[in-house]
């Protein structure tokens, strides 16, 4: 891991030198032991700043959209000739290679517009997952060496090993190695464990019945405080203007009404059928730890059994939802 | 003041029985969190835990409140308001930090010249029982820093101490003491262990971990609006409102009408300065229209404008904003960054 993070650093420096690119989005250190925070290099000799480590969870993707898209408002004063591109180089893993292809796919911006430094990735440690193996102690220290995980809190030591404290989407993962990249870094990492458990929770809600279905979905909705870092860390979740904000008409409250929350989260979750790559990002920003999963992963099976597509898989196959087929199957729609 | 002393494994029956009678908000383990809710009767009340998640703001400034009502009936339009609705209740086991936020936010509400009936109604009616942090709870704390300190009473009726195997309780002001006369017979406290209070309040002040020089940016602030340490904070900012809904002293509103054929309230909500909707005029025109501006907004309000308007930092170091940001970005390092300018 060292290895690839002296790789990464070594790329972004190249690219920033030689005009490849106008910024490389990748971590850095945090202020907390078991944290990373989205950095943005435009100096080549700031490309030390940047690591890769089991801390770096969210998906990047979403910063490549950001900053393309404040480029071009920022350019509308601007005459057509005089116009400039900006090229956005970034680190990425599976996952966030799968939204760039969806932003790709969406036409948001162009192939050359994104230089991918592909990065195999062998799962990010989900902050809630770490918090509850300490019992929710504060962890003062943590350290990974390989498999191994050492973490401090005013209790004691603790060693666990990382799988423990995986997120759930990086431990059923098919897509850890990028599906695109410019720029491949290190051997291409060993498959996941849990692939083939995929829908495993999935399938086991199903089997409940509809009212216990419905409560899961009730009491986890009840948890939302309408922060919308869920909204706002999803790579698909671009709209310039979210249905959530629209006031003309408007579709929901903006109270903490239970159905405004519940209106707010299945609304946005019906609008990532095909474009959600199961990153985890949702997961791991939301302060109240909704389990969001669940339901997403559900559209995600439903996309799969259902039109044989995954989300971002690759340029050619777009989301279910924006193509249209003459022998799409029907019948789900009359069966709940 | 009364000072009295409470027996370990007697206070979560004082307060269970309390909760018998009145409304009781106190600390509970609901899942992974733990979060001030109202005490139901088969709740347990949490004593030994660091810090709630949410802020106990919400008590006295709800995330959403009715302002008014309105109908449309065959008399026309009919308007009720919904004022001095509060039931007398208890907020228990506050922590000192979050107890002083209801002091800055009476400031907001409880101005000389604006009075806000909502919040001045729930906060007369509610009696503030604070748990002094005998051990700062986390290493992101920084009330110190702040004009606060792990024992103060500060914005509290009634201060706990855990001494070991009994709470000392004082009962600060006159609010507190009626509530005494709800508690039962509880024998006085000796000079002994006001004593070893005073002792444990010292090692608790100086074991605050963190330490900013909040006061001290406040002259650079006052001076450097335009300044381009402005471009640097607010990149990887998601402009969720994490740090703000979970803020103690955030307390920036807003206004809607929602109506339903023919009956309509007008709510008021908790705005978040991180959102893009925040201070956007009809026109389509927003003076604050990228997160840059809107991050300036928030480190200025706290550090700088709720100084220059009531003398107290609009921050008080419980270092959630800090801990929950889901991209650390951490208020202790952009304080200090601003410092060292």
């Amino acid at each position: 891991m060292e290895n690839i993070e002296k790789q990464v650093r070594e790329q972004a420096k190249k690219l920033l030198a030689d005009g490849t690119v106008d910024i490389v989005v990748g971590y850095e250190k945090g202020t907390l032991p078991f944290q990373t925070i989205p950095c943005f290099i435009t100096n080549p000799d700031d490309a030390e700043r940047l690591v890769w480590n089991r801390f770096c969870s969210v998906n990047l993707a979403k910063y490549v959209h950001d900053i393309i898209f404040a480029h071009k408002a920022s350019q509308v004063r601007t005459k057509p000739e005089e116009r400039t591109k900006k090229t956005v180089g970034i680190v990425a893993r599976g996952c966030t290679t799968r939204s760039l292809v969806i932003h790709l796919q969406e036409k948001q911006y162009d192939r050359d517009q994104v230089v991918i430094i592909g990065v195999p990735c062998t799962g990010y440690i989900a902050n809630k997952k770490l918090s509850m193996a300490v019992n929710g102690a504060e962890i003062t220290t943590c350290t990974v060496a390989g498999d191994a995980l050492s973490v401090e809190t005013k209790g004691g030591k603790r060693d666990i090993t990382v799988n423990e404290v995986l997120a759930d989407s990086c431990l059923t993962c098919r897509f850890n190695n990028p599906v695109i990249s410019d720029v491949m870094i290190g051997d291409a990492a060993p498959p996941m464990p849990d692939g083939e458990k995929e829908y495993n929770a999935v399938d086991a809600f199903e089997e409940l019945p509809i009212d216990e279905r419905w409560a899961y979905f009730t009491k986890e909705m009840a948890k939302c405080i309408r922060c919308y870092a869920c909204r706002n860390t999803c790579p698909s979740c671009y709209c310039k203007v979210c249905f959530v904000e629209q006031s003309q008409p408007r579709w929901v409250g903006a109270g903490i009404d239970e159905s405004d929350t519940q209106v707010f989260q299945f609304m946005r979750m019906f609008h990532m059928v095909g474009r959600c790559v199961d990153c985890g990002s949702c997961v791991e920003v939301c302060p109240m730890g909704v389990d969001l999963r669940k339901f997403l992963k559900k559209l995600d099976k439903d996309d799969l059994q259902l039109f044989n597509h995954r989300a971002g898989e690759s340029l050619e196959s777009a989301p279910s939802l924006s193509v249209h087929r003459e022998n799409d199957k029907e019948e789900f729609i009359f069966e709940p | 003041m009364e000072k009295r002393v409470i027996k370990k494994d007697a206070l979560a029956g004082i307060i269970k029985k309390m909760a018998e009678n009145m409304v009781v908000y106190a600390p509970v383990r609901d899942e992974d969190n733990v979060l001030f809710t109202v005490l139901e009767e088969e709740m347990e009340p949490l004593l030994e835990f660091d810090n709630t998640k949410n802020a106990p703001k919400n008590f006295f400034f709800p995330q959403t409140e009715v302002m008014m009502r309105y109908m449309k009936t065959e008399r026309g339009r009919e308007l009720s308001t919904v004022e001095g609705e509060a039931t007398p209740a208890v907020l228990f086991g506050v922590r000192p930090c979050d107890a002083r936020s209801f002091v800055l936010l009476d400031n907001v509400f409880n101005d000389p010249k604006y009075k806000d009936p909502y919040y001045i109604d729930r906060r007369e009616k509610t009696t503030i029982v604070s748990l002094a942090c005998v051990q700062p709870p986390y290493t992101t704390c920084f009330c110190t820093s702040v004009d606060g300190h792990p024992f103060s009473a500060e914005g509290a009726d009634v201060l706990l101490v855990d001494l070991g195997d009994t709470y000392l309780a004082e009962f600060v002001t006159p609010k507190g003491e009626e509530l005494l006369k709800k508690m039962g017979d509880l024998p006085a406290a000796d000079e002994a262990l006001e004593a070893k209070k005073e002792k444990l309040s010292d090692a608790a002040g100086k074991a605050v971990n963190g330490v900013v020089p909040g006061r001290a940016i406040k002259s650079w602030m006052d001076e450097n609006f335009e300044h381009p340490f402005w471009d640097t904070i607010h990149q990887s900012c998601l402009a969720c409102g994490t740090c703000t809904y979970l803020c103690p002293t955030c307390h920036c509103f807003d206004i809607t009408d929602e109506i339903k054929k023919e009956d309509g309230r007008r709510i008021r909500s908790w705005d978040s300065c991180m959102s893009w909707l925040f201070t956007m005029e009809t026109s389509g025109h927003n003076p604050r229209p990228s997160q840059k501006q809107r991050w300036r907004q928030r480190a200025m309000h706290k550090f700088k404008y709720f100084v220059d308007n009531y003398d107290a930092i609009a921050c008080v170091g419980c270092g959630r904003c800090v801990m929950y940001c889901p991209v650390n970005i951490d208020i202790r390092k952009i304080v200090t960054d601003i410092s060292n300018l």
